[in-house]
């Protein structure tokens, strides 16, 4: 079993096979061994001799260790048959006949064994003799369809012979082609010629009467074209094939590069999207007429945009009862990364990191936190843009010497102005006046 | 307080649309000793509790309180059933305490709170120390929200007249906090926001500036693949 077992999985044998007489002659000499092992079937041969093959060994030795029979069993039903049980019929006669082979022209006659009863039938290999059919046209027939301009009649006759000389075998026509008298045609000249003729032949003979006859149209144009491209391929020289390889890798970086790009800037997209629906949704409605729709379900905050950017707070519309502070708890989902962002911006800004749990903080809490991240990303995307915008002016300084671009100043640096806003420090002042408003304003609560 | 009823429709036992908020305050106060106690090293005398933050009487909706201390009391697991709910003990150190409130309905699920038991002056505290006779107080206000009660939770849940006619307060003007808490917030909010605004101005602008770098670049690649053609 073990034997076999090892014999599928192509295991080695034991690493130290017993030194045994079978083992030694088995490596020496094969049919000995089966002898040997067939005269002593002594029960420690039942070890398999190397190189014996399973099915071999099994047929000598099966697991159930029977003992081999003792006496000969010829009963006729064993493993053996001595003689090979021939058919009773008479036996058929064969014959050294002659035979001519058709496809000869020449009427030569050779001879070959054949049985009696097949003399002066056809030979039989005979049928395998295909002989393609060559039109053949007259004189009024080329003058009428035939004519070229470019083929002579006599040309288009050593064609023709030719063709049915060599079955259209035109790689041969065009070896043989006579090329003293006649100017060198290559192998699509030769082929245009043929076919444009038979198709002619083929048009002009079938008349008005008989049916529309198959015209084979051979398309010379785009034979020429196919080889010259093959020999081009072909043509290559090694440093061209390695050129090529690295133009095609260089491509396929630089669509790499593409598709990275475009999702950037679709995100950056997003991003600018989740800004404009959080800071002013109606501001953007007036910008934006197409995502009006969008808008006017939640005229309040955009979740959509919140799930874009910011923090997705965990649905609080199961039953039964809560807690009000721990809907404050942020997602576990959110990331360490920018749990210490909020926490950091929160301390900046003196904001308690677990404040009065009433309704109006809970919301304006959690969606100050939603803001907070959504800044942190539109903080990273702008310093994404700022390294690009980098790379793209080295990309043109390089390519344009001594010129540069200039990068907006208002873009990047500390100043707080935004792009159309005026100097730093009256910002700062219209900001606190704008605080002083926002206390004062029926945003404070009202349930006091 | 915020009681958001619309017509209640009884549904598998919970009454759909209605949500019900009951503020609650809970926490504890101290006092030291002035000496350690010779027989056991305790410090402080604590109560710990749970009230609502309006006055109400708490037990029409709270069955028990379940307050967990810390293991090294000799019990433990307190639960008090009649209010007011609060725990008295002695101490020498401050942990955490778990209060665990159950509800008159059972199908409503206990709520746990956490609560660090203060005993000693902390800066967060100064304020509410002075109080009373009690040195140290630290409490929290928190809010139930009974998310489509059980119809027995719902009647147990209505308003009540006041349960005493004195003035009822907290030692921590919550109040005061709910305001200037909800000031800040929506102070942080706008100054996030006025951010925001510059940044995705800032972006549009990094946006088409890249493109406009990109245009640049592609016009001078065109430009110079004409010049080294015509060279």
């Amino acid at each position: 079993m073990t034997t076999d077992v090892r014999d599928i999985l192509d295991l080695e044998q034991a690493p130290t096979p017993e030194l045994t007489k079978e083992a030694i002659l088995g490596t020496t000499a094969d049919k000995q061994k089966k002898k040997l092992s067939l005269s002593q079937p002594a029960p420690k041969s039942s070890r398999r001799p190397e190189g014996m093959h399973r099915e071999v060994f099994a047929l000598l030795y099966t697991d159930s260790k029977d003992a081999p029979p003792l006496f000969q069993t010829d009963t006729g039903s064993g493993y053996k048959q001595m003689k090979a049980k021939l058919g009773m019929r008479k036996v058929r006669p064969w014959k050294w006949m002659p035979f001519t082979n058709p496809a000869r022209k020449d009427g030569a006659i050779f001879h070959h064994w054949r049985r009696l009863a097949d003399e002066g039938k056809e030979y039989p290999f005979a049928k395998f003799n295909k002989q393609v059919p060559i039109p053949n046209y007259t004189d009024s027939e080329y003058l009428q369809h035939l004519h070229s301009e470019f083929w002579t009649r006599s040309e288009t006759d050593h064609l023709f012979d030719l063709c049915r000389r060599f079955d259209l075998r035109f790689g041969v026509v065009k070896d043989r082609w006579d090329t003293a008298k006649f100017p060198e045609r290559t192998i699509e000249d030769l082929k245009e010629r043929y076919y444009s003729i038979c198709g002619s032949l083929t048009k002009a003979r079938a008349g008005s009467g008989t049916p529309e006859t198959k015209v084979f149209v051979f398309d010379a144009d785009h034979e020429r074209r196919r080889k010259e491209q093959l020999k081009r391929l072909y043509d290559r020289t090694p440093e061209q094939i390695e050129e090529e390889q690295s133009l095609l890798n260089e491509l396929r970086k630089i669509e790499a590069r593409k598709k990275e790009r475009d999702k950037k800037t679709q995100d950056l997209q997003k991003l600018i999207t989740a800004a404009d629906s959080q800071t002013d949704p109606r501001k953007q409605e007036k910008k934006f007429p197409k995502k009006k729709l969008q808008h006017q379900t939640r005229p309040r905050i955009d979740t959509n945009a919140l799930e874009l950017a910011g923090i997705k707070f965990p649905d609080t519309k199961t039953t039964g009862v809560t807690v009000r502070s721990q809907r404050m708890k942020l997602p576990s989902s959110l990331g360490n990364k920018k749990t210490k962002v909020i926490e950091q911006l929160s301390q900046e800004l003196g904001i308690e990191l677990n404040p009065i749990p009433t309704e109006q903080v809970c919301q304006h809490y959690n969606e100050l936190r939603s803001d907070m991240v959504l800044l942190h990303e539109l903080k990273i995307a702008l310093s994404t843009c700022e390294f690009e915008l980098q790379t793209l002016r080295h990309q043109f300084e390089a390519f344009a010497p001594g010129k540069t671009l200039t990068i907006p100043s208002t873009l990047f640096g500390e100043s707080q102005g935004g792009a159309d806003s005026t100097s730093g420090l009256s910002k700062q002042k219209a900001g606190s006046t704008e605080i002083i408003d926002v206390v004062g304003s029926p945003g404070a609560p009202s349930n006091n | 307080m915020a009681l958001t009823q619309e017509i209640p429709s009884e549904s598998g036992g919970r009454v759909k649309g209605v949500t019900i908020v009951k503020p609650i305050v809970f926490g504890n106060y101290a006092r030291y000793f002035g000496k350690k106690r010779e027989e056991d090293g305790h410090t402080h005398e604590w109560t710990v509790y749970l009230k609502p933050y309006l006055n109400e009487d708490i037990s029409k909706y709270v069955r028990k309180v379940h307050f967990k201390l810390h293991d090294s009391y000799s019990t433990p697991n307190r639960i008090i059933t009649k209010p007011p709910f609060e725990v008295a003990e002695t101490g020498w150190g401050e942990f955490e305490i778990s209060i665990k409130i159950y509800f008159y309905d059972p199908n409503e699920r206990p709520v746990n709170l956490y609560h660090i038991l203060k005993l000693f002056q902390g800066s967060e505290v100064a304020n509410a120390a002075t109080l009373g006779k009690h040195t140290i107080v630290s409490e929290f206000y928190e809010e139930l929200i009974f998310q489509e009660p059980t119809q027995n939770m719902l009647s147990a849940l209505s308003p009540q007249p006041p349960l005493t006619t004195t003035p009822y307060i907290h030692h921590t003007n919550f109040e005061d906090k709910k305001e200037k808490t909800l000031a800040s917030i929506l102070v942080a909010k706008n100054k996030i926001r006025r951010e925001i605004n510059e940044y995705k101005d800032k972006l549009k602008l990094a946006k088409e500036t890249i493109s406009k770098f990109k245009s640049e670049i592609a016009k001078q690649q065109l430009k110079n693949a004409a010049t080294s053609g015509v060279v």
